[in-house]
């Protein structure tokens, strides 16, 4: 589906993830403060945001790894949760197929080869193994890892890791795709591997919602960032507003540290 | 007695010692499976429990509990002991090493990142696909050397089912130890369960350099 | 003078009196064992190279008992009733086997202490009555006694008719596995088949004197009232329980030791 043209939202059709009024917290400690976010079909929202400001938490909930205490969480206009309320099992494993997610540290089946990191899951859901693998073959292609099909995981460095990550998200096909730093666990040099590829999603149109610590990529590649910090939504806006022009005194301080 | 008779005559009952050792690791590693499943059960009361049960076999020796098993439904409730004593000495061996197998499987099990829990899941894994197909296999890799070193004290722990009387290989060499006034047929058990204990030891390196091929 | 020879005489006759005295106290009496020197458990050197053993620490006992002087005499087994008889010794006691030739030759045999006989412990109604009722059938004998010796040599042929013999490390697991029904028969010495028996109702001693063999004491024709002495001497230090201690230090046969088993 991602393949397709997919040149903006619909007229009228709702985001493909609404987050309305989440709350979290752990313990005493509230990670998440009334967070609202709508994410439209082919955008790319950046949250930024020093450690500790609930960016990835928020992620987490949105793809059920944690559970929000309070609000919904809407994909396609319907409710994965509504009021605080996880929809079953069954309805969350359906609510799944819908998005992806790449963690920091990739998180590969280290005893699984390469083609079967992507075309496992896809196969567990019904797709042909003939069909999987094809597709397979055409993400790892354009993730630039022709040939690397029959390697394990620990056979390759960071950033090819990551980018078959990012290839077994995508061949889920998935109408959103999330990114948890998806370069903070690799070493400098092979941060720009991955977010070329990152940068050649957006530029097909893939939604996606990044958590990441690069400022300029943020500003290059989406639509939309979210500045988060103390588990509110301090700023959002266009990247040249909050990024080259922030008009919050914490944003401003933020950046400055990164510039630093 | 020449040593060619005592080797002859003791490796009748190595048939009786392979079954003690094959059957206790067919019934055993499944079984731990299931117990450290149970260890680490989100129910406080079941894993109390078994908690409790695995720190009992795992705190008394195997041969008070082979004696248990054997003569306990006697003593207690009067039944008869077992005729065939391959199979309270095949129970007594698979639980107690259930009970060990299941700590490592446990701690196997607690190594694994949860990452590899949370990608399975929003992969949409089902938690039983995630247990068989993510975890376990790695599992299984992680705890290989803590099952081998098991392994090899299976072998040697199969002698103490002379302890209920049980005709393996060591009751035959204690019986001609005895009747012979000799110590050769210790020495000839030593070898046997050196012997074992190297097929075993070649064996499980075998499966472990076939899990080799990743880190 | 007179006074002189009357004082002399008066003091001799005080002396006399007095050696009189002397002579007139009962003499020591000294007992002299004769044993085989090379007969472990029940008579050997030890490492110091003093004679003990079961049998010579009992005899050492009983002589104390009576108060009399022990000694040994280690006998040429093969002459031990020659020896015997030329006063070498005062008995043979060294896990001697008593055979109906002695009897008949007239020494004096003290009552048996030891029974080498071996029996069958069935249960009550299990249809056994004899050994040849054994054959399919499983038994259990205890591992290292002269039952498993002789199951494993001279009755080789009776075990081949067992289904299976099985051999137990105690005495208590082969009960339990009769009792349990998981063998057919025990094959045990009779003084502990006679013991369980006393202390467990159900069961039934079949006894074909296989293996039987009784240790006793000789001694020369005649002397009947020392080997009740000694018999007696013995009695005393079963009831004051020296015997049951002595007898501790002998693991090996004291499950055939009739004064304890019975």
């Amino acid at each position: 589906m991602h393949e397709e043209n997919r040149s903006g939202p619909m007229p009228g059709s709702p985001p493909v993830l609404a987050l309305q009024n989440i709350r979290k917290s752990f313990g005493d400690l509230s990670v998440l403060r009334d967070i609202s976010l709508a994410v439209d079909q082919g955008n790319v929202v950046s949250v930024i945001g020093p450690s500790g400001s609930g960016k990835s938490t928020l992620l987490r909930c949105a793809t059920f790894l944690e559970s929000a205490d309070a609000g919904n969480i809407l994909y396609d206009g319907q409710y994965a949760m509504r009021d605080g309320l996880y929809g079953g099992k069954k309805e969350l494993r359906e609510f799944r197929r819908r998005f992806g997610l790449v963690f920091q540290n990739f998180n590969l089946f280290p005893h699984y080869s390469v083609m079967k990191n992507i075309t496992e899951a896809p196969v567990l859901r019904g797709f042909s193994r003939a069909e999987a693998e094809e597709k397979a073959f055409s993400l790892l292609k354009k993730m630039g890892l022709e040939g690397k099909e029959n390697a394990y995981p620990c056979q390759l460095s960071g950033g090819q890791q990551q980018r078959v990550a990012i290839a077994r998200a995508l061949a889920m096909e998935p109408e959103i795709l999330f990114f948890d730093e998806p370069t903070s666990a690799l070493d400098p040099e092979l941060t720009g591997e991955v977010l070329k590829v990152i940068r050649q999603l957006a530029e097909e149109n893939m939604t996606m919602v990044i958590v990441t610590h690069e400022m300029a990529f943020a500003r290059a590649v989406s639509e939309w960032v979210v500045f988060m910090d103390g588990g509110v939504i301090i700023e959002e806006g266009p990247p040249e507003s909050v990024l080259g022009d922030p008009s919050q005194e914490r944003t401003r301080q933020f950046l400055r540290n990164y510039q630093q | 007695m020449s040593l060619w008779a005592m080797v002859v005559k003791m490796s009748e009952g190595l048939g009786k010692t392979c079954a003690i050792f094959f059957l206790t690791l067919l019934f055993s590693l499944p079984l731990g499976m299931i117990v450290a499943l149970l260890r680490m059960s989100k129910n406080k009361a079941v894993s109390g429990v078994t908690r409790f049960c695995i720190s009992v076999l795992r705190g008394t020796p195997l041969m008070l509990q082979l004696l248990a098993v054997t003569y306990g439904p006697y003593y207690l409730f009067g039944m008869n002991v077992s005729r065939n004593k391959l199979i309270p000495v095949i129970i007594a061996f698979s639980i107690n090493y259930a009970a060990y197998f299941a700590e490592i499987y446990r701690g196997g099990i607690e190594s694994i990142p949860a990452g590899q829990y949370e990608a399975a899941e929003v992969l949409g894994y089902s938690r039983f696909q995630t247990f068989m197909r993510i975890i376990l296999p790695q599992v299984v890799k992680r705890i290989m050397p803590s099952v081998t070193n098991e392994v090899v004290t299976l072998v040697k722990d199969t002698s103490l089912a002379f302890t209920v009387s049980y005709q393996e290989m060591f009751t035959i060499g204690k019986q001609i130890a005895n009747s012979q006034t000799s110590f050769m047929p210790f020495l000839v058990a030593g070898v046997f369960y050196d012997v074992f204990n190297a097929i075993v030891d070649w064996a499980m390196g075998r499966i472990e350099k076939k899990l080799d091929y990743y880190r | 003078m007179k006074k002189t020879i009357c004082l002399i005489l008066a003091l001799l006759l005080v002396c006399a009196l007095c050696a009189c005295g002397k002579q007139a106290a009962p003499e020591e009496t000294v007992f002299t064992m004769g044993i085989d020197p090379e007969y472990p458990p029940f008579s050997y050197l030890d490492d110091n190279g003093e004679y003990t053993g079961f049998d010579v620490e009992i005899c050492k006992a009983a002589c104390d008992y009576l108060g009399w002087k022990f000694q040994i005499f280690g006998v040429n087994w093969d002459e031990k009733l020659v020896q015997l008889d030329a006063k070498e010794c005062d008995c043979v006691w060294s896990g001697m086997t008593i055979l109906d030739s002695m009897k008949e030759a007239g020494y004096v045999i003290s009552a048996p202490y030891y029974d080498n006989t071996q029996v069958l412990l069935v249960k009550e109604g299990s249809g056994i009555s004899s050994s040849s009722d054994l054959a399919g059938k499983v038994v259990a004998v205890q591992l290292g006694t002269s039952g498993e010796s002789l199951l494993n040599g001279d009755l080789q042929e009776l075990t081949d008719t067992f289904s299976e013999l099985i051999t137990c490390d105690s005495f208590l697991k082969c009960f339990t596995e009769l009792a349990g029904n998981a063998v057919d028969a025990v094959f045990v010495d009779l003084p502990v088949a006679a013991s369980y028996c006393a202390d467990n109702a159900g069961y039934v001693i079949i006894n074909e004197n296989l293996g039987a063999e009784q240790y006793g004491i000789a001694f020369r024709s005649g002397d009947a009232e020392l080997c009740a002495k000694i018999e007696e001497a013995v009695a005393a230090l079963v009831a004051n329980g020296t015997y049951a201690e002595i007898a501790a230090k002998y693991p090996d046969i004291v499950n055939n030791l009739l004064f304890l088993n019975s």
